[in-house]
Order: C-alpha cells, then structure tokens, then sequence
C-alpha cells in the first residue's frame, strides 16, 4: 500500500531523516516510535506532501507523490500535530470548509460531515465555535477533518498530546474503528503504550533513521531476555550503579534511584545478593515483560523520554 | 519579579532583529522624508528653479511677442506657449495649476496706458499653488515693463478654470475622503494580508498544503478576500462622505465603482505581496507601517501633492495612493469621462499585476516553505 525508500531530509547541515526506508500494508496500523526530535514528524510531513523530500521515492496504492500529487493527496488524510482548525468558525462550519477543498459535492459532504461527527461524539456540539471545545475535542474535530474525502491512508501525527486519558481513549476507539473499516494508518508518538496497543507493525526511530521495524514479537526477539527486573533502592548513587554494573555482567540502565536490568526471574537471586553485598537498601522489586521502552533502551542505550 | 518580567520581555523583543530594524526604521524614514521636504535639510543656496507656466498669446502682436519674450527671459519664469484649447486641456486634466493668457488689445493697451488684458485662468482646486503663482505673474510683469507702466494697470485677471459650482464638491473634501480613505484600507489590507502568517502559526497552513488545493490558489484566495474587503471599505468610506458631507458619489457612480475596482486590486496586491516578503507578524507590522506611511506621505494621503516639493511629486507616481487620490479628484472634481481616467486606472491595474507577479515566488520561499 504505501512504499517509503531511501527518503532523506536535512535542514542547513542538520539531517533530520537519513535515508529511510519502510513498506506499509493495506490495512495495517504502522506506527513510528521515537523520542522528540527524531525525526518522526519529518518523514509525517514528507508523507503527506507537506514538506519535499531531498532524495527518495513515496508512493501509496502505486501512485507517486513526485508524479501525480494531486491524486496522491486525496489518496490521504493528514492529522497534524497542531490543532489544524479555525476557532472562530464552527466544528461544522470547519468541517464543510476543509470538505469543500476535496471537491466533495455539497449534499454529500453534508451527510459524510453528520456521519463523522456521530463517529466521533460530538455531533450534538457540532454548532459550538471550536475556540469553546475542551483539547480532547478539539483533537477529535481535528481527526474528523482529515476523514471527509474517505481517504485511503490517514497519516496521524502525535494525536494525542496534551489531552486527558479519557480522550486519549476515545481517539484510539476512533483509530481501531476506522481501521477496522479498512482504513490504513500511519502513527507517530513517543509513548510506547500508545503504539504497543494500536499498531500492528512498528518502526523505531532516532537521530532521523530507522533502528528497528517489525512487529511487536519481532521487535521483542531483538532483546536476549524477554523480561526486565526493576529495583527500586532507598537511595543509589553512580558509583554504586557502576559497582552494580561489574558486578553482573548484563545490560542495564539508572533512572534516579531505580535501575532496570535486562534479566529474568533465574537470574533474580544473584542480582539480590550483589545487592545486599554492596550494602544497598532495595525498597521494591519488578519482575516486568520487556516492552518497548525496554527494545529502544536496548538499541540506543538511551531512554525512549530522554 | 518586574525585573524578571522586564528581562523576558527585552530578550523576545530583540529576538527578532528584522522586525526591530523595521520598527527603528520608521520614525527615521518620515523624519528624513519631512526634513527635506518642509525643514530646508538639503537645499542649498541658490537662485530658486524657475517657475513654469502655460501661455496663450491671442493679441499676437510685436508688443505681446516682445513681452513675452522679455519675461521668459527672466530667471524666475520659464513660459511654455501653446493653443489655448490645450492649454486649457492640460489645466482642466490636472496636469498644470493654471494658464496665462495675453487677450487681444494687449498692444493696444500697452500704447495707451490702460490697463493690459492679461488673464490668469487657474485651478480652484490649487489655491495656494496658484497665489504663489500670481505673485510669482505679477513680479516678473512689473520687471519686464520697467517703470514704463503704471502698476495699477498690471494687475492680471484671475479666472478660475474649474470652479466651486453646486454640483462640485469641495476639493479639500475630495482630498480629505480620498486620501484617508486608501491610506486606512492599506492598513486593514496588510493585516488581511498577515492572516497568512497566522494561519502559518495555527497549522492550518500544513493542512491546506496536505489537501488537494493549489499552493498558489491560497495566495490567490487571501487576495481575493482582500479585494472584497476593499471594495466594502471603500464603497462604506464614500457612502460615509455621502450621508455626512454630500459628496455627490451619484454624479458618475460607473466610473467611480471602476476607480474602487482597480484602487482595491492594486490594494489587495500590495497586502499579498507584504506579507510574502516577511516571516514574522513583527516583521509584517514593522515593513507595512514603513511602506504604507511613506507611501502615504508621498502619494497625497497626508498633505495635497501640490503641496509637495518637486521631487517628492515625482516619486509619489509609484505610490497607488497618488493614481487613486488623482483619480477621485479627476471623477469629482474634474468632471472628466471614464476614458479620460482609464490611464490612471490601467496604472493601477499593472501597478497590482506587478506586485502579484513579484509576490509569487516570494510566497513560495516564504511563506509555503516548512523548512
């Protein structure tokens, strides 16, 4: 469905995406994790034509994005990062002008503009000015207003920043609703439990290039242990944290007074008794499956937050 | 906790060094455009350039050739003579403050000692032009004649050309509507104009830009809006003059919607190509306050071109208030046909072509590049 290769942009001599590369299928949840700054939103925005491409190919359903970008676009429904809406004008008023520009006819815009409000919740609201509707709604409008010229791939960048986890899960209701209609998507974000419950396939970016892509299970194998032990001690200083680390010879990372090492529930009474032999309190013990955080801390040596 | 406030508010304000500039800019530009104009700044000491003035000679007699002759020859006047039908042709489009004519019996009255039939015929419009004017006539008479001829008989007949009649509005009141009038719309036309970056801010440009619209078709929209906007405010500004002040906005009501029609285009082009010049609001507010002041300045807006030193009247032609203010001037003042005025309207026109024309690539590069 859509074919991304060796896409690269820079920014004066910044390189923001270093030669990417993906191929997404027909009615896959695609997602790409990464920290801020890792170039995520760039290769967003080149996807949905906003920003040209220095060198690389983009295509969906065959069509290049270089060779007919007009049909490409209706081939797409961008969600921008920012709320992408008019505050003066109605969630209605809004909706039939980012409509019209699709060249919908009229009356059928109409009805696909009472069916997406009803999608998302806020058909009752729908004669209120967007400047009086909560974040959370205002998301919502704004994932309503790329729907409209049922387009084929919606490109969603970072839709749930700064809003309530009551939206937040309204906004992936919405997402599995309509990729459950066959809709493909593209998400982009930085929380890993967003892409662990929505996507089928992952790519994990930093520093503008691909590290890992796969489904969640292949990512996992990219990790020698399937699970992680997190201690909590009372306090824990670098040095101790260095003694710790020549003491079991296993990849693990500091966070304040709690570290996460990369082992499972065989290992646990040797990492105890190192404890207690360099005289460190522990406060609380985890024995977690890895997840995502776990697979980009393992690939960079970075956290995902960092 | 000021002093914090203080400290933030310097460094943001700074932080645009463009935007600045064009903030200091201003006040230094109109210092050193009314310094030349009206403080002396620059003027050196010299005999004053010459006044010129139309002349008809109708006597046609050795002592009107003579003596006009003799008074071109001096150096304060420069006499261009022509028919006295283009003469006047020129006076009534605007283009000279007035004409002098040398009536038959000039010779005769020259033998006689009676007073001499020379005429004065003159804008009423360019009052004060045309006192200067007459003192400027009346000196270089009394030089040319000598001591031969008894003042009283020097004293030169002023006629007015084109006169205060009822269905003539005060010309100060055509000044004063017209060019307030495009001076407020290039205001409200540049902030038109800024929505762009506006809507560069909010995201909804990135939008417009991921939809299957044109790029250049929302450049073109904003003008669009713009020229509407313009149309409105003006048509409002005169209906306004109408109601308050009876400018007979009725005596050619085509070639006055045509005037607002090419003023607005040249308007809206002039806000599209503003705010593609700029990246930033400061910016914006900076370089629109600049141009539009100076243009206003220049062009008539502020103080009757006629008014104004002979260089400023010749870089006011690039000003789109002048051709507007001249145009409502030819429309209520003048009388003049449509034809007559299509000329100011096709420079409007090509003034409004040429600042879209420039304004597209600037839009690419600046405004539609998410770079």
């Amino acid at each position: 469905m859509i074919q991304v290769a060796n896409l690269s942009k820079s920014y004066g001599t910044v390189q923001a995406v270093k030669n990417i590369s993906f191929e997404i299928n027909e009615g896959e949840i695609f997602g790409l994790l990464g920290p801020n700054g890792a170039g995520k939103s760039t290769t967003l925005s080149m996807l949905s034509s906003m920003l040209k491409c220095d060198k690389g190919i983009i295509s969906i359903d065959g069509i290049k994005l270089n060779g007919n970008a007009r049909k490409f676009k209706t081939l797409i429904g961008v969600v921008p990062q920012e709320i992408s809406l008019y505050e003066e004008l109605s969630a209605y008023e809004n909706l039939l002008f980012w409509g019209k520009l699709y060249g919908i006819v009229v009356a059928d815009l109409k009805k696909k503009i009472d069916e997406t409000l009803k999608l998302i919740g806020l058909y009752e609201r729908r004669k209120d000015l967007v400047k009086t509707y909560s974040g959370g709604m205002k998301r919502r409008i704004n994932i309503a207003a790329a729907l409209l010229h049922n387009p084929k791939v919606l490109l969603l960048d970072e839709p749930t920043v700064g809003i309530d986890p009551q939206s937040r899960n309204l906004i992936f209701e919405i997402i599995e609703s309509l990729n459950k209609q066959g809709m493909t998507i593209v998400y982009t974000t930085h929380y890993m439990e967003e892409v662990e419950r929505l996507c089928d396939r992952i790519a994990i970016v930093d520093n503008g290039e691909i590290i890992a892509q796969g489904t969640k299970n292949q990512l996992q194998e990219l990790v020698p242990n399937t699970e992680e032990v997190q201690i909590e001690f009372e306090t824990f200083t670098n040095s101790q944290f260095e003694n710790l680390k020549s003491a079991i010879s296993t990849q693990m990372s500091k966070d304040s007074n709690t570290v996460h090492i990369h082992a499972g529930v065989k290992e646990l009474p040797v990492i105890i008794s190192t404890c207690n032999s360099l005289s460190v309190k522990i406060k609380d013990i985890q024995l977690r499956k890895v997840n995502l955080e776990m697979i980009f801390l393992h690939l960079t040596g970075k956290q995902l937050r960092d | 906790m000021i002093k914090t406030i203080l400290l933030k508010d310097l460094k943001l304000y700074f932080s645009d060094r463009k935007g600045i500039l064009l903030t200091f800019l201003l006040p230094i530009i109109l210092i050193t455009l009314f310094a030349f104009s009206f403080g002396g700044v620059g003027r050196k000491k010299r005999v004053p350039k010459p006044t010129t003035l139309l002349v008809v000679d109708k006597d046609s007699s050795q002592a009107s050739i003579n003596f006009i002759h003799k008074v071109h020859s001096l150096p304060m006047m420069n006499l261009k003579q022509m028919t006295e039908e283009k003469a006047l042709d020129k006076v009534k489009k605007g283009k000279n403050v007035g004409v002098l004519l040398f009536n038959k019996g000039f010779q005769e009255a020259v033998m006689n000692g009676s007073p001499i039939p020379v005429e004065l015929q003159f804008d009423a419009a360019r009052e004060i032009q045309t006192r200067m004017l007459l003192s400027v006539v009346q000196e270089s008479m009394q030089r040319a004649f000598g001591k031969t001829q008894v003042n009283s008989n020097l004293q030169v007949k002023t006629t007015p050309v084109i006169k205060l009649t009822d269905n003539k509005p005060n010309p100060g009141l055509v000044q004063a509507v017209s060019g307030t009038a495009i001076m407020m719309l290039l205001f409200s036309i540049a902030a038109i104009g800024g929505s762009l970056l506006d809507e560069k801010e909010a995201g909804t440009l990135k939008r417009l830009l991921s939809s299957p619209i044109k790029p250049l078709h929302i450049l073109f929209g904003k003008m669009s809006t713009a020229m509407i906007i313009s149309v409105l405010q003006l048509a409002g500004m005169f209906v306004f003059a109408w109601l308050a002040f009876g400018l007979p906005i009725f005596m050619d009501t085509l070639t006055l919607a045509l005037l607002i029609l090419c003023i607005s285009f040249a308007v809206s082009s002039f806000g599209i190509f503003l705010v593609s010049v700029v990246k930033t609001r400061q910016q914006l507010q900076g370089m629109s306050s600049i141009i539009i002041i100076l243009m206003s300045a220049i062009g008539g807006s502020m103080i009757p071109i006629y008014m104004m030193p002979d260089f400023i009247k010749k870089v006011a032609v690039f000003s789109v208030n002048y051709w507007g203010i001249e145009g409502f001037f030819d429309i209520f003042w003048r009388q003049l046909t449509v034809v007559d005025i299509l000329p100011k309207m096709g420079i409007l026109i090509g003034m409004g072509l040429l600042m879209t024309l420039l304004s597209v690539p600037l839009f690419k590069r600046n405004i539609i590049s998410l770079d």
